[in-house]
C-alpha cells in the first residue's frame, strides 16, 4: 500500500541529495554552535604603566621611570555581538569596573608613578575570523601591550595568532586546554582550564566522601564529545586514576535525542558517583532520564560550568537536578575582603550578580595590575617591553595575603607555569539545593552546607 | 566492552523499541507529505522544534501535563500546516526540486531563527510530568514516559493507516499520490487533498513534540536532529506507507540503542547512517519500496 508509485528511482535520488544537504547544514550549524554557552572568553586590553610589587605596592619612587608613563592601554577583545554577546558584554562591564577600581581606589599602577589604565575594546564577533580581524585592528590603532580575551576558545586562538606575532601579552579567558599547549610565549591564563574543571569535580566528591566516611570505588564519567567536554572529562579521569578509583567513560554527541541507553549503561555499571559533563541542553535530558529510570547513585557531579546548576537548567529540569553540582571558574560567594567588595560594586553598578564571564575578568585584570607593578620593579627602564612583562607575570606568586587578584580567585592562589597556566588553578562548585544554586565548595556560602551523599541514595542514612 | 550482559542487551532492546516507535511518529508526517505531494519538506524537523516550544509555553503557563497539550497543539498545527501550504507550498507544487528545496530551507531558517530570537539558546523544559516512576520488570527498567510515547505513537500510526486504507478520504489521497492528473479527472479536489495532507502531516509533529517534552527539552536546534532522522526513516522505508515508516523507525531506534550499548554513544550517528547505507545498498528502493 505504498503512497507513491512512479518515478521512485528519481525520488530516492532526490531524498539522498536532500539528506546530504541536511547533513552539510547540520554539520555547519554544529560547528557554528559549538559550545556557545560555556567557555567564557573575556578579553581586556589594558595599557599599563609600570608598577612595582603586587603586594601593597611601594609608593612610586620616581627614580624608577626614565620613560615617564602616564597611561597604559589595556585591550579587551570580547564577543560583544552575536551568539556569545551575553558573555562578552558582561566581561566588558567587569573590565570597566575593575579599571575604575585600579585607577581611582588603588591609585593606578603605583610603581609607575600612579599611571592610569585605559581600556580599549574591540568586538570579537562570533567567528575566529572576526576575532582575528578585531585583534589586528586593535593592535594597529591602539598598540596595547596587554590584551585580554576572547572567551570562546577558538576565537581566543585566533586572537593569540596576532598577539604572538606582535609580541603582545594575551591574558586568556578561553578555557580549552590546548590554548596553552601551542608553544605560545606571550599567553597567560589565570582561569581554570577545562581539565581543571573535571579535576575539581572529582576532588570535591572525594573530599566529601572522606568527610562522611564513605568510600568511592567506582565512578562513571559521561561527557558530550566536543573538544571542551573531552578535556573536562580527561581532567576528571586523570584525577580518578590518581585516587585509584575504577571508572567507565562514555562520550556522546550533545544533540542526543534520548538518554535511556546511556542511563541503562550507567545503571548496569552501577558506579558510586557519576561525573557528568553536559553541553547545556543535554543536561536536562540526562537528569530527567536518570530520575525517571530510578537510578540512585551516591552522588552526581556536573563538571564544565554548563548546565544543571544555572537558572535556566533548573527551570527546565525542575526536581530532576536537585542536589546536582557543577564547577565554575569564579566564586561570587568567596568571603574575602576584596571579593565581597567587588561583587557588591558590580551589583550596585549593573543590578545583577556577576557570573563566570565577569568573574574571570575580575581576577585576570587584577593579575595584569600585579604584573605591571612587578615589571616596573624588575625593569624600571622598560617595564612595558613584552619580554619584561612576561618575566613579571612568571615571577608572580599571588595569595590572599599579598594581592587582590588571589582574593578574587576560587583557590586563592595564582602562580603561572612557563606555559602560561595557573599552577594552582581550581574551580568553585555550585549545588542545587531546594531548587536554588548555592556555592558549596571550597568556600561555601554563609549558612550553606553541601548535600552529600544524595539523600535518595539507598546508602544514605536517615 | 566486549562481554555484554544479556540483561543490559535486553534492556536496550526495550529502550530502542520505544524510541524507535517515537521516531516513526516523527517521520510519519514527512512520509505522508512527501508520499502524497512529492514535496521535499526540509522544515519538517523544525515543526517538531516549534511544537516543542509551544508545548513548553502551554504546559508552563497553564500548568498542564505536557503530553496533554497535544489536544491543543494538534489542531493549531493542523491549521498552521494549511496556512503554510496555501502561502508557500502551493506556489511551488510541480516546480523544480531545487526550488522546492530553497523554499522549505527558507522556512526552516525562519523558524529556527525565530526560536533563537524569542527563546535564545537556553534549554526550555517542562519541570513536571505525570511520568516520573519507572516500570520495573525483573532486570528491565522502562521509563514510563518512553512507554507512553511508544504506545501513543503506535496508536497514531495505526489510525493514520486506517485513515488511508479504510476511508473515502484515504482513497482520494492514495489516488492523488498515484497519479495526480487522473485523480483530478476523476473529480478529486487535489488542492484540498494536498492542503489537508500538509495539515495532517504538520499536526503529527505537534503530537510527537508533546511526547518528546515529557522527558526532553526544547532548543532551537532540535529541528536538525529530528529533521535528518525523519529523512533517513522515510528513505529507508522506501515510501512504503505507514508500515514502512514503522519498521524503519524501529530499526533505527534499536540499532541506535544497541550501538550505544555495544560500542559507545559517541558513534551514535555512525550506526544510524551505516544502517541507512547498507539498506539502500541492498535495496535501493528501500525496505518496502515498490517497483
Amino acid at each position: 500500500m505504498s503512497l507513491l508509485t512512479e518515478a521512485q528511482t528519481k525520488t530516492t535520488a532526490i531524498i539522498i541529495v536532500a539528506i546530504v544537504i541536511i547533513a552539510i547544514i547540520a554539520g555547519a550549524a554544529y560547528y557554528l554552535s559549538q559550545k556557545p554557552a560555556q567557555t567564557v572568553t573575556v578579553t581586556q586590553t589594558q595599557t599599563v604603566t609600570q608598577t612595582a610589587s603586587p603586594t601593597t605596592t611601594t609608593s612610586p619612587t620616581q627614580t624608577v621611570t626614565p620613560p615617564k608613563i602616564k597611561e597604559i592601554k589595556i585591550g579587551l577583545i570580547e564577543p560583544l555581538t552575536g551568539a556569545h554577546a551575553v558573555f562578552g558584554q558582561e566581561a566588558k562591564q567587569a573590565a570597566e569596573l575593575i579599571i575604575d577600581v585600579i585607577n581611582n581606589e588603588l591609585g593606578g599602577i603605583k610603581n609607575l608613578g600612579g599611571a592610569k589604565l585605559k581600556l580599549v575594546v574591540a568586538d570579537a564577533g562570533e567567528t575566529p575570523e572576526q576575532a582575528k580581524l578585531a585583534a589586528e585592528k586593535l593592535v594597529a590603532q591602539e598598540h596595547p601591550p596587554i590584551i585580554l580575551g576572547a572567551y570562546i576558545s577558538r576565537m581566543t586562538a585566533a586572537v593569540a595568532e596576532v598577539t604572538e606575532r606582535e609580541k603582545i601579552i594575551l591574558v586568556m579567558d578561553g578555557l580549552v586546554d590546548s590554548l596553552t599547549e601551542q608553544g605560545w610565549k606571550y599567553v597567560f591564563r589565570a582561569a581554570p582550564k577545562a581539565s581543571a574543571h573535571g579535576k575539581s569535580a572529582v576532588d570535591f566528591v572525594v573530599e566529601m566522601a572522606k568527610k562522611k566516611n564513605l568510600t568511592i570505588k567506582k565512578a562513571a564519567v559521561i561527557h558530550e564529545d566536543s573538544i571542551f567536554g573531552t578535556y573536562v572529562a580527561q581532567g576528571a579521569i586523570k584525577e580518578l586514576v590518581k585516587y585509584g578509583i575504577d571508572y567507565m567513560a562514555e562520550a556522546y554527541p550533545y544533540d542526543i535525542s534520548d538518554a535511556t541507553p546511556i542511563v541503562s549503561k550507567l545503571m548496569d555499571y552501577n558506579p558510586d558517583v557519576v561525573i557528568s559533563v553536559p553541553y547545556f541542553h543535554d543536561g536536562v535530558l540526562i537528569a530527567k532520564t536518570i530520575k525517571e529510570m530510578g537510578f540512585h547513585p551516591m552522588f552526581i557531579a556536573g563538571a564544565g560550568a554548563c548546565g544543571y546548576t544555572d537558572p535556566d537548567s533548573i527551570k527546565a529540569a525542575g526536581e530532576a537536578v536537585e542536589w546536582y553540582t557543577n564547577t565554575y571558574s569564579y566564586n561570587p560567594a568567596r568571603p574575602t575582603e576584596w571579593n565581597k567588595k567587588i561583587v557588591k560594586m558590580f551589583e550596585e553598578r549593573y543590578g545583577k550578580l556577576p557570573t563566570e564571564a565577569a568573574g574571570i575578568i575580575f581576577y585576570s585584570l587584577m593579575v595584569v595590575k600585579e604584573a605591571l607593578e612587578k615589571a616596573a620593579e624588575l625593569h624600571p627602564e622598560d617595564p612595558l617591553n613584552p619580554d619584561n612583562l612576561r618575566e613579571a607575570f612568571l615571577s608572580l606568586d599571588l595569595t590572599d595575603n599579598n594581592s587582590i587578584a588571589a582574593q578574587l580567585y576560587p583557590t586563592g592562589h595564582i602562580k603561572f607555569a612557563p606555559n602560561g597556566d595557573n599552577i594552582y588553578a581550581g574551580t568553585a562548585i555550585l549545588q542545587v539545593i531546594n531548587g536554588e544554586p548555592h556555592v558549596v565548595w571550597p568556600d561555601p556560602e554563609p549558612g550553606i552546607q553541601p548535600v552529600f551523599p544524595r539523600p535518595d541514595w539507598p546508602g544514605a542514612k536517615g | 566492552m566486549i562481554s555484554i550482559d544479556p540483561s543490559l542487551l535486553a534492556q536496550n532492546l526495550v529502550n530502542g523499541v520505544f524510541t524507535g516507535l517515537l521516531y516513526s511518529l516523527v517521520a510519519l508526517g514527512l512520509a505522508l507529505i512527501f508520499g502524497v505531494m512529492d514535496i521535499i519538506n526540509f522544515a519538517h524537523g523544525d515543526f517538531v522544534m516549534v511544537g516543542a516550544y509551544l508545548t513548553y509555553v502551554l504546559a508552563t503557563t497553564f500548568l498542564i501535563e505536557p503530553s496533554l497539550t497535544a489536544f491543543i497543539t494538534m489542531p493549531i498545527f493542523f491549521l498552521l500546516g494549511i496556512v503554510i501550504y496555501k502561502l508557500i507550498i502551493e506556489k511551488v507544487l510541480g516546480a523544480e526540486p531545487l526550488i522546492q528545496i530553497a523554499v522549505t530551507v527558507g522556512l526552516l531558517m525562519v523558524l529556527r531563527n525565530l526560536a533563537l530570537m524569542i527563546f535564545h539558546a537556553e534549554p526550555k523544559g517542562v519541570p513536571f510530568t505525570i511520568f516520573t516512576q519507572p516500570i520495573v520488570l525483573g532486570p528491565i527498567t522502562i521509563a514510563s514516559s518512553r512507554l507512553a510515547a511508544g504506545i501513543v505513537s503506535l496508536v497514531a500510526l495505526g489510525l493514520v493507516h486506517l485513515l488511508l486504507t479504510r476511508t473515502k478520504w484515504g482513497i482520494a489521497v492514495r489516488a492523488t499520490a498515484d497519479d495526480r492528473e487522473v485523480a483530478e479527472l476523476m473529480g478529486i479536489n487535489v488542492k484540498k487533498v494536498y492542503a489537508v495532507t500538509f495539515g495532517l502531516g504538520t499536526a503529527l509533529t505537534a503530537l510527537a513534540a508533546a511526547l518528546i517534552m515529557t522527558f526532553s527539552r526544547a532548543d532551537p536546534y532540535l529541528g536538525l536532529l529530528y529533521g535528518l532522522l525523519s529523512w533517513v526513516i522515510v528513505a529507508m522505508g522506501g515510501l512504503g506507507g505507514v508500515v514502512g515508516v514503522l519498521f524503519s523507525g524501529l530499526i533505527i531506534g534499536i540499532i541506535e540503542a544497541l550501538g550505544i550499548t555495544i560500542v559507545g554513544a559517541g558513534a551514535r550517528e555512525l550506526f544510524i547512517y551505516l544502517t541507512f547505507f547498507f539498506v539502500l545498498w541492498f535495496r535501493p528502493r528501500g525496505l518496502f519500496g515498490r517497483r
